[in-house]
């Protein structure tokens, strides 16, 4: 397990889930007009098992990104770290409490952001949202004010505050989210997608903002999204999430040593390379203008580069890993099984 | 107590907020409200067109049968302007996922989920119907005694706890089944029986309604058993109708709250 | 289904049954609303026959304008019918809608007259309903069989049928006209309200319109009853009703058929040019 903080790391865990599983029935709605009569009298249903027997701990001050496809368990798992369901089997602690017990205690300790529901009162200014955020969360005056001013302005929306929450764009909105949630300085945060929609500039002055905050705050986030982007700026541990398991946990980087076994090796060449010539060598090439890109085997870059340069008018040559999306998508697609004996091939 | 009261109070500061600031609807929902009663009024008029009472005997002549109406509507326009909004939103917010936002916060759910909405127009209803009971106790021969004042205050509690435990079993059945489209027709159709005296329902198929909606679902006890103290002459049998009234609403209020968590646990352990 | 509702008149049988399927499918899944929600419809009719039978207990008249008490039950029993026929539930509301969300664009786009594909639309649901709906219908008519007077004469029933076929048109037409009035103001909740409640009171869904004859209108010798008349709304619940009760018969039956038709043909009318000029309005001032 990747621990950014040494051996203090485990003894302040926060979160420790053992086993932790999750399935539901669902009833197949029927198409089809005698299928709908037939579901008068009888219900198709089936259970699905949207967590199978997760397990992890994470110390306090770990910023931590659930990664996975649509409908891998994410968003079941935040929401059973949170208190709001009941697992069907395994056990969980956050801050020492068992969430599904949902003690006031605990419930006033983290704060839970999704990004695509909307928290705040759409009529009204968001200030009056934090104020209601200030009665049900009790906290002093005083330091409700400062929390607010700082978070405020560490986000830059002091102007938006006293306007109606409609009346802002979804990039707006959501940074007032952030600071409704973090209002009472929860100790633990949980973020489901939140740069999902915005635009560029958004989701950087979110990475900021987040990255700031969690090292002032020593917070402990555990963060779900499909932009790489976000991991790569916030996380520096990664759990992947397939079908409800856990298909890999460690760091980010490591993710490109154990998934990956091609380097991408582009050439800038002075004049239209030749298809064929290229396709000789053996490696998968994508001719684009004068640039062509090889996928190479790690191990034998260093033997065939050469060989590749030879004879060849190169004015620039770059080799780089596999981007982070296509190996995560890789690892989505593979399924637990196959993603498995992956890494122990390359590493043979 | 003081924490959920002040709570309350900063939603009904929120709601007055955003009332204020749609002006216009919010005149309009008033009227809206307010055509809807004239409407009935109107109709009670013409019915006392044809007939010196509601009933043989049962002294629902047309001034204490508009104060059973005033009571009505003050009971009524309660519960519509504190807890109606609030489940009709119930909808929007399982289908959403809004409810997940909820169950994270430190507080009872229950309060959160049936008095986050206020909704001031509804009040509208209820200063008609002060009025109204004012008119029709001054017009009637026997003034109530001074006993009955308190009692009518208690009483109209009453009503509005039965009313609200109705609203959260509503909400509750809601949650279950994940949306409720006719959640309002419902509650529209059950309280239309509480809007005439329970003397009406006489007969092979009187009787057994009566007894169902005074003992099952307590709708009867609601408007029947204040209006009955204000407005007819107060007797001895009047007190066994209280305690039965009071020990309605608290009867509501324990069975609604567990029926309430029941479903809030069922959402927990069924949900994804 | 674009290529089946080209014809300009109606949109084509094809397409209309995929609706009627659709809307067949759309009911059975929501089966527990349904079912409930029209065993609750008959449940204001209760606490209504329970009061009237109070005010006959004490009154000393043996009739109300015209209604003895069973009348009077049998009276709401088949306004419940007629009200079938002529709500349209989400219509009015629903064209506003579209208007104002702008959806309405693509009824401009696509080969379809919208007025008649609503009327399609509103056909195929009206006769699912039908289908569902008559086994409560049928099963509290049956309880309440004591309370009608014998079955009248075919030329009643068959006039009974005309006005009720009416009643449905008239319905339609009269709600649809009031949804474009969304092309005019953004928020047309309100002009529905008042319409709904004029409705409510005039259509005689609250008591028979004929309680109203002893009441003065000002003018000399004509009674609120008399003015109701030469309206619309009380050919959406009182008249098919009355009809159907013997309340009105020979030349009177004629004339207020002959009132109700001419309604439908006006406000077929007048929701045409409403159309007309609120899509010539809609595309000169963009959504």
């Amino acid at each position: 397990m990747h621990n950014s903080n040494g051996e203090a790391g485990a003894a302040a865990a926060v979160i420790e889930v053992e086993g932790l599983a999750k399935s539901y029935r669902v009833f197949d709605k029927p198409e089809g007009l005698v299928a709908s009569v037939k579901s008068l009298f009888h219900r198709p249903s089936r259970v699905v098992e949207a967590l199978k027997g997760v397990s992890l701990t994470v110390g306090r001050g770990e910023f931590v990104a659930l990664l996975g496809p649509n409908g891998a368990g994410k968003t079941t798992f935040l929401k059973l770290l949170s208190g709001i369901i009941t697992p069907t089997r395994g056990t969980a602690r956050v801050l020492g409490h068992v969430p599904w017990e949902r003690a006031d205690d605990f419930r006033r300790r983290f704060a839970l952001v999704m990004g695509q529901k909307n928290q705040l009162w759409w009529d009204l200014p968001a200030a009056e949202s934090f104020r209601l955020h200030r009665e049900i969360y009790r906290i002093e005056p005083a330091r409700f004010e400062r929390t607010r001013d700082e978070l405020v302005d560490l986000l830059g929306v002091r102007k938006l505050v006293l306007q109606p929450v409609r009346d802002l764009s979804l990039g707006e909105r959501m940074k007032l989210e952030l600071v409704a949630a973090l209002l009472h300085e929860p100790e633990v945060l949980f973020l489901d997608e939140p740069t999902i929609g915005l635009d560029v500039v958004a989701q950087h002055s979110l990475h900021q903002f987040l990255a700031h905050i969690q090292v002032e705050r020593r917070m402990t986030i555990v963060l779900t999204t499909h932009y790489m982007k976000d991991v790569a700026a916030l996380c520096r541990r990664a759990i992947v999430i397939t079908d409800g398991s856990i298909l890999y946990d460690g760091s980010l980087d490591q993710i490109v040593d154990r998934f990956t076994t091609h380097k991408i090796v582009t050439l800038d060449l002075d004049d239209t390379p030749d298809q064929a010539d290229f396709a000789r060598l053996g490696f998968p090439c994508e001719i684009r203008g004068p640039q062509v890109t090889l996928r190479i085997e790690r191990q034998r870059i260093a033997d065939v580069l050469p060989e590749i340069l030879r004879g060849r008018q190169v004015r620039d040559v770059s080799v780089e890993d596999v981007p982070l999306e296509e190996i995560v998508a890789e690892l989505f697609r593979s399924g637990s099984g196959q993603a498995a004996r992956v890494p122990e091939e390359a590493r043979a | 107590m003081a924490r959920y009261l002040s709570i309350f109070l900063t939603f009904a500061r929120a709601c007055l907020v955003r009332d204020m600031t749609f002006r216009a609807n919010f005149v309009l929902e008033c009227l809206t409200s307010l055509g809807w009663m004239s409407m009935n009024l109107a109709f009670y008029l013409l019915v006392f067109q044809f007939t010196p009472e509601i009933g043989k005997g049962t002294g629902w002549t047309r001034e204490p049968f508009f104060a059973f109406v005033a009571t009505g509507l003050i009971i009524n326009s309660i519960v519509q302007a504190l807890f109606m909004p609030s489940a009709e939103e119930l909808t929007e917010m399982v289908r959403t996922g809004g409810l997940d936002g909820v169950l994270v916060q430190p507080l009872d759910a229950q309060f959160l989920l049936s008095m986050h909405r206020v909704d001031f127009s509804s009040f509208a209803n209820g200063l008609v119907g002060v009025g109204l009971l004012g008119w029709a106790l001054a017009r009637m021969d026997h003034a109530p005694p001074a006993v009955a004042w308190p009692l009518y205050a208690l009483l109209i509690l009453c009503g509005v706890a039965i009313l609200y435990s109705l609203v959260i079993m509503l909400a509750a059945a809601t949650i279950l089944l994940g949306r409720n489209q006719s959640l309002y027709d419902f509650w529209f159709y059950l309280t239309n029986f509480s809007r005439y005296p329970a003397e009406i329902y006489a007969g092979p198929w009187g009787g057994p309604l009566r007894a169902l909606c005074t003992f099952v679902i307590p709708i009867l006890l609601v408007v029947n058993v204040p209006a009955r103290v204000i407005a007819q002459p107060f007797e001895g049998q009047a007190w066994g109708l209280v305690w039965l009234a009071v020990t309605a609403a608290i009867v509501s209020l324990v069975v609604s709250r567990f029926v309430f968590q029941a479903a809030l646990a069922k959402y927990r352990s069924a949900s994804s | 289904m674009n290529r089946a509702v080209t014809t300009p008149l109606f949109p084509g049988l094809r397409a209309w049954w995929t609706m009627l399927v659709i809307c067949l499918e759309e009911r059975l899944a929501y089966r527990g609303d349904f079912i409930l929600g029209t065993a609750m419809r008959f449940l204001p009719i209760v606490t209504q026959v329970f009061l009237w039978t109070a005010v006959f207990a004490a009154t000393t008249r043996s009739d109300i304008a015209g209604y003895s008490r069973t009348d009077i039950v049998a009276y709401y029993l088949l306004t419940m019918v007629t009200r079938a026929f002529s709500s349209m539930p989400g219509l009015a509301g629903g064209i506003a809608r579209s208007v104002r969300d702008g959806s309405i664009k693509k009824y401009l786009v696509q080969p379809v007259d919208y007025v008649s594909f609503l009327l399609a639309a509103r056909i195929a649901h009206k006769l699912v309903y039908y289908a569902v709906a008559i086994i409560p219908f049928g099963a509290v008519f049956f309880v309440c069989r004591g309370y009608f007077p014998p079955v009248p004469d075919a030329v009643t029933i068959i006039a009974f049928t005309v006005s009720l076929v009416l009643s449905f048109l008239l319905g339609f037409f009269m709600e649809a006209t009031l949804g474009m009035l969304g092309f005019w103001f953004l928020e047309v909740s309100s002009i529905i309200f008042a319409y709904m409640l004029v409705q409510y009171l005039l259509s005689g869904h609250m008591f028979p319109l004929d309680m109203l004859a002893g009441i003065p209108t000002g003018l000399h010798g004509v009674s609120v009853a008399d003015v109701v008349r030469w309206l619309p709304f009380e050919y959406t619940a009182y008249f098919p009703s009355a009809v159907w009760l013997g309340k009105v018969c020979g030349a009177e039956l004629v004339r207020s058929l002959l009132i109700e038709a001419s309604w439908v043909v006006a406000m077929a009318v007048a929701c045409r040019v409403a159309w007309w000029r609120g899509t010539r309005r809609y595309s000169a001032f963009g959504g």
